[in-house]
């Protein structure tokens, strides 16, 4: 019987430890996407400056490929606790930022240069405006 | 009475009401005309095409209509209460202009630009941030409700003064829609009274009127002889309050 209750016990910590492990690196993940993201506007900037339309491109994929954790319910998970009521908020603003760098590939290959470069400042506003909220400006 | 006389007494009348327009019943109106901009007459309808009587009016419902433009949402709304009289406002450059009062036979209805005047937050077919919030429903940018809040940065405006700015980021009160209650009790937007984001609107947000309004010159096409008028709860599949 002791041994059954122990190992029950047992069992129920690794579960425990397994699970908060598993939070913990979502938390990492999506800290990493963000790392990712200010790389993606730095190299579009970089691309905007430089005149090189390919850089600018590169960025924009870059960027998408960490919209998923915005887009998704995980991102709770990195919110502030006094602020994971907010979610949806996050959400929102990572549709406006694959909306607009769409539309900065869209600008690129038609040859609007203006309207691209337009678009790096609605992304930034976007990543600012969610700072200002999230981090608490 | 002479000719000469009759004259001056018509020329008289111009001049008072041209000094003071508020003259013009029932119309919400800077005293000197400062910060308003006159727009066709557009007739405030439900989906349907039929003009809404102002005693119609659900009280405490956010109604949306797009006006001056094809693309510029506004809010409608009949507060439970009159609403106050005369409220000096100021733009976030300092320009001031005079709010005179809700309209209806209360004084209750009032009308917003609903585009915010911090960071632009305003309704889509998809969501909106942007609402008035009843009495009755608590909201985290202000102490109390009856307001209107923008729950992207918490920005909260006081519906019945003009939208002037209660707390949060926004600098300036939300441009008022300038409505007309006429004597069959229909309801008539005429103009914008205060500054308002108009051009900021069309210049940050060009793909999504590409989306949904096949382009920006659609977009910016003014809106004439009527508005369609409906629920935000039927303009927005979902509605973000906090």
């Amino acid at each position: 019987m002791k041994k059954l209750v122990s190992a029950l016990a047992l069992v129920s910590i690794l579960a425990v430890s397994s699970q908060a492990a598993k939070q913990v690196d979502t938390r990492l993940e999506l800290m990493k996407d963000m790392r990712t993201m200010m790389d993606a506007m730095e190299q579009i900037q970089r691309g905007g400056l430089y005149s090189s339309t390919d850089d600018m491109k590169v960025g924009v994929k870059k960027l998408q490929g960490t919209l998923k954790s915005l887009e998704s319910e995980n991102v709770k998970a990195i919110l502030p606790k006094d602020q994971v009521y907010a979610y949806k908020f996050a959400q929102k603003t990572a549709q406006m930022l694959r909306m607009y760098s769409d539309d900065m590939v869209t600008s690129i290959d038609a040859g609007k240069m203006d309207n691209a470069l337009d678009d790096y400042t609605q992304l930034l506003k976007q990543c600012t405006s969610c700072h200002i909220r999230i981090r608490n400006w | 009475m002479e000719r000469r006389s009759f004259l001056k007494i018509i020329a008289a009348g111009a001049t008072i009401v041209a000094v003071n327009p508020s003259l013009i019943g029932g119309t919400l109106y800077a005293a000197d005309g400062r910060m308003f901009k006159a727009y066709e007459k557009a007739q405030i309808v439900d989906a349907a095409g039929v003009p809404i009587k102002a005693s119609s009016l659900e009280k405490e419902v956010t109604y949306i209509f797009n006006y001056p433009f094809n693309s510029t949402p506004c809010m409608l709304v009949n507060l439970p209460e009159p609403t106050e009289q005369e409220v000096s406002l100021k733009s976030e450059i300092g320009e001031e202009y005079l709010w005179k009062s809700g309209v209806g036979a209360k004084r209750t209805i009032v009308a917003y630009s609903a585009i915010c005047a911090h960071q632009l937050t305003h309704p889509t077919p998809n969501d909106s941030f942007i609402k008035y919030v009843p009495k009755a429903t608590p909201t985290m940018a202000y102490a109390k409700s009856g307001i209107i809040v923008c729950s992207s940065h918490l920005s909260a405006y006081d519906a019945g003064a003009g939208a002037k700015v209660l707390s949060g980021a926004a600098l300036q009160p939300l441009a008022a829609v300038v409505l007309e209650v006429a004597a069959d009790d229909t309801i008539w937007a005429v103009g914008v009274l205060g500054s308002d984001k108009f051009q900021d609107y069309f210049k940050a947000f060009k793909p999504e009127l590409k989306e949904f309004y096949g382009g920006v010159a659609e977009a910016k096409t003014l809106v004439s002889i009527s508005a369609k008028t409906v629920k935000l709860t039927e303009y927005s599949k979902e509605i973000i309050q906090y």
